[in-house]
């Protein structure tokens, strides 16, 4: 962690004794980490509502279950953008930024290729089931797509960090935007491996 | 020397006098302003529909509205009351009060918190427009499925409906964040959490409750509306949905909000009644963990609102047993309440007549509440006047009787001036006198077997006389609501000057002046006990000006449970971002209505790039 002092101020406004604490850089941190927990309540309810309709569906157990062969390459993908990033906060705490960027930068196209793959997945599963088709299809693409959209939340974070001026800490903004952006895209990565359990794995063991 | 650094911090801390400044401040004390004013005004949108229903049952077989007119107002009512009148007024005084009594300058988000108010605002201003359609919301507060989807309910009335509230979750979740930041971030130093004042456990828990169960709300509000509009099954039995589904997910969230409503409330009580009482509240650690533990205990009793829709008998046992669990807790705060007025030497001010009353109505609310929670006789009393009443002792004497008491109490700190005592006790005793003679009667009603939400009656049922008492009732308690209007009114311009702590009161919020100048208090206070005020307090006691903090706008911030120095919190400036932020939203739910996608998504890129600009590093500003 940077220790920031108020010591560099001009003289002018120092005729008070400087301040010794530094500044503080947690508060974004506490902010976002209970983003994420609301938001993965809102997962949650989303899981629930799957088994919850799963009981009653009529068309459960389904005749003919998701495929894995895309979704399981597509947690992949996630899993490796994920370390790719946290490469990348090693570095920017080492305060090697240039390769924080790079890392940055590859996680945004390794996200993107999670989209494309998304976008083939869909066209596949739309052949036989829609969000009209039954019950099953609403909640599938709903919670898909809900996961989809955060995941586009997310490379949005992670392109504005690429662009700010300051990867860490500094007396003008005092946040911490790189750590603050890795946290919410491990969160979303780590809803996707919920979404392949339940969603994908589990109705093959029925 | 004093002035000098005050002319400093004010520079540093004051937003301009301009429309500009107006539109983009970021001041917790404005932002607070306006969430009391907004709350009230929707309290009186919601009141003046009650009234309007209260005429229409007044006497068997009136004509004053249609039936379907009848049930647009009860709804709008119920959601105005419930949702933006109910919890927002606390967060307005949460707002105001929890950084002064933490001896912090602002909330841990300022610009969020202004989000927060101008996302409240916005989308009651969108719910608000659906009666100019024609189409308002008809489905009960909690517009149960299948009457809700869109073949029994094709107008536009219930989109606004799922689209305005999940509009309103963003704005609460938003605002819980920030309070839970605010609370175990920024505490003054010594502040532990054994020290805390009582509100912030009040309002940490409900903050907490809020983040769990405010995506259940969002979650239904979302498959409501892509079922109405998209073509979803989620509801939907023949296409294998299931309407309970609904139900579940509402009931997750509404119960939890019954606390986030009543929760705030008692803790504002556990602040003023003992400055009324002179001396420290009675069972301070057992109050705080009734209050935490109703919070949790909260979350395991939503389905005793769905005893009657057929459900395992093991179910719902638990369900009646948690639901009696919790009035454990709400005992416990008000033996606490009843000792520290019984063991002190009560001053019965206006403030504390509203306190009292509140013990007495939470008594009654309660006591009926765990009538319903037994099970047969919930069967029997189901969907009757029964629980109108119920739910209105609670909700009004839970609700409105503390804000009222915390009026009392804090109108002072918030506008330097005192309200008159005389017309204060005017007011409560017609409201308390209207409630009682409004909802009692309800009570027998119910057993008579009066459904709720009919619209009106035929005559020879024996209901006549007791639906006119509680028209009466409900007008006698406006005329005390109003009353209290007047009486602030007047002691803006009339009232004594307040001074500092016209109270003698305990808590950090009364050490700086009333109005608060726009920093705070000139030097971070310390806190040694847990009522700094009458015990030891060395706010000045500061001689190397360490705690002035007057390089910028800046805030001391502390660990999380012993509030010891941590660092400096630097403030953003004032900025018209949280407002544009919310205007883009407004656009994005209304071109949603009318699935606009196109415009939906120019909305979109809005929010991004006003999200951009906001958070992006900014200059700072220097004290001149």
């Amino acid at each position: 962690m940077s220790t920031i002092s108020l010591h560099g101020l001009p003289p002018d406004v120092r005729e008070h004794p400087p301040i010794v604490l530094k500044l503080d850089e947690r508060r974004g941190t506490i902010g976002m980490w209970l983003f994420i927990a609301t938001e993965g309540a809102l997962f949650l309810m989303l899981f629930v509502a799957y088994f919850y309709l799963a009981k009653g569906g009529w068309n459960w157990p389904l005749e003919e279950p998701p495929k894995l062969r895309m979704a399981l390459p597509m947690l992949a993908v996630l899993l490796i953008s994920s370390a790719v990033l946290h490469w990348g906060e090693k570095k920017v705490e080492a305060h090697a930024h240039r390769k924080g960027r790079a890392a940055l930068s590859g996680t945004i196209l390794i996200g993107l290729i999670f989209l494309v793959m998304q976008v083939f997945e869909y066209r596949d599963h739309l052949k036989s089931l829609t969000p009209q088709t039954s019950v099953y299809g609403s909640i599938f693409y709903t919670l898909t797509s809900f996961h989809a959209l955060h995941l586009i939340v997310g490379l949005c974070i992670l392109a504005y960090v690429l662009i700010l001026p300051d990867l860490e800490p500094t007396q003008r903004s005092p946040h911490r935007p790189y750590h603050n952006a890795a946290i919410y895209w491990h969160f979303v990565d780590f809803v996707w491996i919920w979404i392949v359990l339940f969603l994908y794995v589990s109705p093959h063991f029925r | 020397m004093k002035s000098v650094l005050e002319d400093r911090l004010t520079g540093l801390w004051a937003t301009p006098h301009t429309i500009t400044g107006w539109l983009s401040t970021v001041d917790h004390k404005e932002v607070a302003k306006r969430y009391l004013a907004t709350a009230m005004g929707f309290l009186l949108l919601g009141g003046i529909e009650a009234l309007i229903m209260r005429l229409q049952l007044m006497t068997a077989n009136r004509s004053l509205l249609t039936p379907e007119m009848y049930n647009q107002i009860f709804t709008m009512h119920g959601v105005t009351m419930i949702f933006w009148y109910a919890a927002p007024i606390l967060s307005g005084f949460a707002n105001y009060l929890i950084p002064l009594m933490i001896g912090a300058r602002d909330m841990a988000f300022p610009r969020l918190n202004a989000f927060t108010y101008w996302s409240f605002l916005l989308s009651g201003l969108f719910l608000y427009a659906s009666p100019f359609t024609g189409q308002s919301p008809h489905g009960g507060w909690f517009a149960y499925t299948p009457y809700t989807n869109v073949r029994y309910s094709p107008d536009l009335g219930i989109d606004f409906f799922a689209l305005a509230l999940i509009f309103l979750t963003i704005s609460t979740t938003a605002g819980a964040i920030n309070f839970l930041a605010t609370i175990f971030h920024l505490r003054a130093p010594g502040m532990s959490i054994s020290k805390m004042p009582l509100f912030l456990y009040s309002t940490s828990t409900i903050s907490a409750s809020i983040i769990f169960s405010l995506p259940a709300l969002t979650v239904a509000c979302v498959f409501l509306e892509l079922d109405r509009r998209w073509g979803t099954h989620f509801f939907e039995v023949a296409w294998g949905g299931a309407p309970l589904l609904w139900q579940q997910l509402f009931w997750f969230f509404g119960h939890p909000w019954v606390y986030v409503v009543f929760l705030p409330a008692t803790g504002m009580i556990s602040m003023l009644l003992p400055v009324f009482s002179r001396r420290p509240i009675v069972g301070y650690p057992y109050v705080a963990i009734a209050t935490v533990l109703t919070g949790v205990v909260g979350f395991g009793v939503w389905v005793h609102h769905m005893f009657a829709v057929g459900m395992s008998h093991l179910g719902m046992s638990f369900f009646s047993a948690a639901s009696m669990t919790i009035s454990i807790f709400t005992a416990i705060q008000v033996f606490a309440w009843l000792a520290t007025v019984w063991t002190g030497r009560p001053v019965p001010t206006a403030a504390f007549k509203f306190a009292m009353g509140f013990i007495a109505l939470l008594v009654i609310g309660g006591l009926n509440g765990i009538v319903t929670a037994v099970i047969p006789l919930d069967w029997q009393l189901h969907d009757t006047y029964f629980v109108v009443s119920h739910l209105h002792y609670v909700l009004v004497g839970t609700n409105l009787f503390p804000v009222f008491a915390a009026f009392y109490y804090w109108i002072p700190k918030i506008t330097g001036r005192m309200m008159s005592e005389r017309l204060g006790a005017w007011s409560f005793w017609l409201m308390f006198a209207g409630l009682n003679l409004a909802f009692f009667p309800m009570h027998v009603l119910g057993v008579m077997g009066m459904t709720r939400r009919i619209y009106t009656y035929p005559e020879g049922l024996g209901w006549g006389g007791m639906n006119m008492a509680a028209t009466v009732g409900a007008y006698t308690l406006a005329a005390g609501i109003f009353i209290s209007l007047w009486n602030f009114a007047v002691s803006r311009k009339k009232g004594a000057v307040a001074g500092r702590n016209p109270w003698k009161a305990d808590s950090l919020e009364w050490a700086i002046d009333s109005p608060p100048a726009p920093y705070g208090s000139v030097h971070i206070p310390t806190v040694e006990s847990r009522h700094p005020l009458w015990d030891s307090h060395d706010e000045d006691d500061d001689p190397d000006g360490k705690r002035i903090l007057d390089q910028g706008r800046l805030t001391l911030a502390t660990t999380a449970l012993d509030a010891e120095p941590q660092s400096v919190a630097r403030m953003p400036q004032d900025t018209v971002t949280p407002l544009l932020l919310a205007l883009a939203m407004t656009v994005f739910f209304t071109v949603l209505l009318f699935k606009a996608l196109w415009l939906a998504l120019a909305s979109v890129i809005t929010m991004l790039v006003v999200v951009a600009v906001w958070l992006w590093p900014e200059k700072e500003k220097r004290p001149v």
